[in-house]
């Protein structure tokens, strides 16, 4: 355990404590650092442009982490069930992981494209050929979270599929001499005994929400960084904006800190309330 | 060895009419088309020359297959291509290495042993993988730096080793395990390096291949962090490589491509590999007995 | 001392004289702009650049500097990738080492002259007797600095603007093609009658560079923000007038949204043009190669056409700068590398490699560029004439995205008026404005 401990500490947890004292400081990287006290967070509360990232990921988060979880999980329970293609299909859910994103983005610009797209065609019945999901401030919070479901779903359907492997199959067979239906097995066996696996699911979907770079920074790569008036600017591309096209390195530590605040909070939040949902086998019947 | 002393074996299954199974593919399939579109076009266009690449409405099928033309511009291009793929594969397996020994045994103090503080000592280390990379870049920089460790492999592989998901991970299964195996082998006389070992590992195959995938794959495609200790080929990784043929206003679009396809092929073998971990259930019965 | 000063500017007149006298052919060759110097002591300098296909090129101009004019002189040449270029120097000024030498833009370098990151080169430039207004204005203006005005880069290359345009759909269409004279009624004119159901006549307004700030330009406005950054100049009458001209094309249909083309930048502009679904587009001499090699139907480039009254037509030209580190152990040596970079010889590689004109302004030079891309019925020389009237770039990084392409986007894709996005692009600018002394 100590090593791991003492390694983690010592390769991030000095530089995260070298970040939290540059956001007392005012600094461009060349400057000297200059010690302000808390005037940075005084300026973030202030700051629109960061309330408007805080929204824009918190909408994010809510759009894609459910959506998400409810599609990694059948998928990985349809495709943990004898099937023809199973592997096949596997690796084609897998895929999105190790595509190249930019690749990536290409094609899902032209799937969002006007005119040519493949949704804009697939809409035109309903009259939707022609929407500008890229550039509306209203609409390119859709595509984002789209692509964002993209990416994810083969790395937790392979932390689902995992999961299922772990649930001792006498169990199921138990059940079927009791006579449970399908749903009855799920609900009675499968969901209790892959709570530890949906918990980590959850925690870690939540905390990449609350990272999301670079599927805003691709999307947005073709028309403005972050989507007209920031309309798609997440907090973590917020902060690297400040830190590297301002100079605003003090200014950029603090909105870290105050993003590490608010997903630390998040995830105490659910370790504590696992008590009530999650099952370990090691700690009970 | 590991794991195949009978305690896996065939996993439970339904038995599942056959117009379900129809039902079934047909919304896998449908879903699996999204999921594979950019990938298919990676693909197509690593064979195009780069007049249709990017052509509108967009195309699939190459007219004029070129994938050894292209193949060839890449490696005039970029000459070192080989060699990054090799400083990504060293990489890669030094991290994931590290990861499993330092990471297993971390996740199995955590999931097995309570001592003052050891949830707060867990949540701080899980606290390390919620700051966001852009955040620590160049103190991390300036520490690697300080130790002297710039463009050599260390800088790569060492911080690398420790990661917050996979003890997560780790911990999440060994937490599965019922404990009474452990209590049988420690009354055998295990201590708990033979337990973990013997027992925890072996019980845990599927998800020590999850975290496998997953910490392979993140290690194959990190990209930012390589770039900024790095600046030789020697240690150069392929990640770095493929955005190294991106100029300011030319992106040849075919060399992308099948640089991107070239450094993908890798992962694609590794998760066929890893796959067959997933479809064995566990069985307890051959250890409680 | 002062009599041989006066000598030599004696022989100076004489020579210019003598060759000013023999014929153009002879002249061309052997004319020499800048000439490289012999450097004091050798050392290692590190130097970064952003692309491969330079990086080519700088390697072997390298090679030769240490050959013949800097023996025992090392360059650990490094290439970083141009999208995390300046993130990286950023990382590398935080640590207090910057290259010795590295490329810089026009965009960029008001942040690092500005915290005295950068070496004044002026002295060098009087010592190698370097006259720096060889250079145009909107070559090396935005790297002046300072109350002397002292030049803090050598110039490496120049791009200009100019109109690519699709000759079989002019042929189509029963047009002329444009001459260099023609103005912006003769272009809207020819936009109307180029589009048809399936092709839009033009697409001339995307991005910074090889969009708007050019008709802006035309009309006798600075783009964007006046030199000095001493106030904004979107809400003058000349912005507004280039601006609903171009709106007013779009409006008309003869020209797509972005979000049509699939982008804002001028890329996809270009694609979309050489995928036959536009006839006219405004583009970089850099796209001079991918067109070459890449585009199937007849085409050709010609100036951008004139405003009606001023009658002038002007590219907006952007150099990138060679600079050395405020910093470096070796400022003498730094410095003569990046004269030798600039110099006829170290030029030289970079017209003889065709795609990256050279900034040092010698004729023959010139020439060379254009040469390089061989036999083509492309007349390249667009682009070398409008260095002539041309706009240097005014612009910086911290308002980069905003008029680079959110402006775009908001008048040309979302449909806010001119006067309104002017406006709020002045206001999102104002902080940035330094009030004149």
């Amino acid at each position: 355990m100590l090593p791991n401990t003492l390694g983690l500490l010592f390769f991030f947890g000095i530089p995260v404590l070298v970040a939290f004292y540059t956001s007392f400081q005012e600094w461009n990287a060349i400057q000297p650092p200059v010690f302000v006290g808390a005037a940075n967070f005084e300026r973030l509360v202030r700051d629109d442009a960061f309330w408007n990232a805080l929204k824009n990921t918190v909408v994010l988060a809510v759009m894609s982490v459910p959506v998400g979880m409810a599609l990694s999980l059948s998928v990985a329970l349809l495709l943990n069930q004898r099937l023809p293609a199973r592997n096949l299909l596997r690796t084609a859910y897998f895929l999105p992981v190790v595509t190249s994103i930019v690749a990536a983005s290409i094609v899902w610009t032209w799937i969002f494209q006007p005119r040519y797209g493949l949704l804009g065609n697939l809409l035109a019945p309903l009259g939707l050929r022609d929407v500008n999901w890229l550039t509306r401030p209203d609409l390119i919070l859709y595509p984002v979270a789209v692509v964002t479901i993209w990416l994810r779903l083969g790395f937790d359907m392979v932390l689902f599929l995992a999961g299922l492997q772990a649930i001792p199959r006498e169990l199921y067979e138990a059940a079927l001499i009791d006579g449970a239906n399908r749903f009855q097995r799920f609900w009675h066996v499968t969901w209790p005994l892959l709570s530890p696996t949906t918990l980590l699911v959850m925690v870690l979907s939540i905390i990449s929400a609350f990272q999301i770079f670079d599927q805003v920074y691709v999307m947005t790569s073709r028309t403005v960084r972050g989507g007209v008036g920031g309309s798609a600017t997440t907090l973590a591309l917020f902060l690297y904006m400040r830190a590297f096209t301002n100079s605003e390195f003090g200014y950029a530590s603090a909105v870290a800190l105050v993003l590490f605040l608010i997903i630390l909070g998040i995830t105490v939040f659910q370790l504590i309330v696992q008590r009530r949902w999650v099952f370990y086998q090691s700690e009970g019947e | 060895m590991l794991g195949r002393r009978g305690n896996h074996q065939t996993p439970f299954y339904d038995r599942i009419p056959l117009p379900t199974v129809g039902v079934i593919l047909t919304v896998l399939c449908a879903g699996a088309v999204v999921m594979v579109l950019p990938f298919l076009w990676m693909v197509s266009s690593a064979c195009k020359p780069p007049a249709e690449i990017n052509r509108l409405p967009v195309t699939w099928a190459p007219q004029n297959v070129s994938c050894a033309e292209n193949l060839q511009a890449l490696y005039a291009t970029s000459p070192h291509f080989t060699r990054y793929m090799l400083n990504t594969a060293f990489m890669t397996i030094g991290r994931t290495l590290g990861q499993l020994v330092t990471c297993s045994l971390a996740a199995y103090g955590f999931a097995r042993f309570r001592f003052p503080g050891s949830n707060l000592i867990f949540a701080v280390l899980l606290g390390l993988l919620m700051v966001p990379f852009q955040a620590i870049v160049i103190p991390e920089y300036l520490l690697i730096r300080g130790l002297g460790w710039l463009d050599l492999f260390a800088a790569i592989i060492v911080p690398g080793t420790f990661s917050a998901f996979a003890l997560f991970l780790l911990r999440q299964s060994f937490k599965q395990i019922p404990l009474e195996l452990e209590e049988a082998a420690e009354i055998d006389g295990a201590n708990p390096l033979q337990i973990l070992w013997r027992i925890v590992l072996p019980l845990s195959t599927p998800a020590l291949a999850a975290f496998a995938v997953i910490t392979v794959q993140a290690a194959w495609n990190d990209f930012l962090w390589p770039l900024v200790v790095t600046t030789s080929a020697e240690t150069r990784v392929v990640t770095v490589g493929i955005a190294l043929l991106q100029g300011q206003r030319n992106t040849p679009w075919n060399l992308l491509m099948i640089g991107s396809l070239l450094a993908t092929l890798p992962m694609l073998v590794m998760f066929a590999l890893l796959q067959r971990y997933f479809i064995e259930g566990i069985s307890m019965s051959g250890l409680k007995g | 001392m002062s009599r041989t000063a006066r000598s030599i500017a004696l022989l100076t007149v004489l020579v210019s004289l003598l060759v000013l006298a023999i014929p153009a052919q002879a002249q061309e060759m052997e004319e020499e702009a800048i000439a490289p110097a012999p450097c004091a002591e050798p050392g290692t300098l590190t130097m970064w650049v952003w692309d491969e296909a330079w990086a080519e090129i700088i390697g072997n101009a390298i090679e030769d500097w240490k050959a013949n004019y800097c023996p025992g002189a090392e360059v650990n040449l490094e290439v970083q990738p141009w999208g995390q270029y300046w993130d990286l120097l950023k990382t590398n000024a935080a640590s207090g080492d910057l290259p010795d030498v590295f490329n810089m833009s026009q965009t960029n370098v008001f942040f690092y002259l500005d915290n005295g990151a950068l070496m004044n080169l002026q002295p060098y430039w009087d010592e190698y007797g370097v006259d720096t207004t060889i250079w145009g204005t909107g070559l090396v203006d935005p790297y002046r600095w300072g109350e002397d005005n002292d030049l803090y880069a050598g110039p490496v290359n120049w791009d200009t603007i100019a109109v690519y345009y699709n000759k079989d759909m002019f042929d189509a269409a029963g047009l002329e093609y444009p001459t260099a004279d023609w103005t912006w009624d003769d272009f809207a004119a020819a936009a109307e009658a180029l589009t048809t159901d399936t092709i839009y006549g033009a697409a001339v307004y995307l991005e910074y560079q090889a969009g708007y700030p050019n008709w802006i330009a035309a009309t006798g406005t600075t783009p964007i923000i006046e030199a000095g950054r001493t106030a904004c100049t979107l809400t003058e009458p000349g912005s507004v007038e280039a601006l609903s001209f171009l709106k007013g094309l779009l409006d008309a249909g003869y020209m797509p949204t972005p979000s049509i083309m699939g982008g804002a930048s001028a890329d996809d502009a270009f694609n979309f043009w050489a995928s036959e679904q536009v006839a006219m587009i405004t583009g970089g001499s850099w796209k001079l190669t991918d067109a070459l090699n890449n585009v199937a139907f007849n085409w050709d480039v010609v100036q951008l056409p004139r405003h009606p009254e001023t009658g002038r037509s002007r590219s907006i030209l952007h150099a990138v700068g060679y600079v050395a580190s405020a910093r470096t152990a070796q400022p003498d040596l730094a410095a003569n590398l990046i004269l030798y970079l600039v110099s006829d010889a170290g030029q030289t590689f970079f017209a003889e490699g065709g795609n990256v004109a050279p900034a040092n302004p010698s004729p023959a030079l010139q020439q060379m560029w254009i040469d390089a891309f061989g036999d083509t019925n492309v007349n390249i020389q667009t682009f070398v004439d409008a260095t002539v009237d041309s706009q240097g770039v005014t612009v910086f990084d911290e308002i980069w995205d905003r008029i680079n392409s959110e402006l775009v986007l908001n008048i040309f894709d979302l449909g806010v008026s001119v006067e309104e996005e002017t406006q709020a692009a002045c206001e999102f600018i104002a902080p940035y404005v330094v009030a004149e002394e």
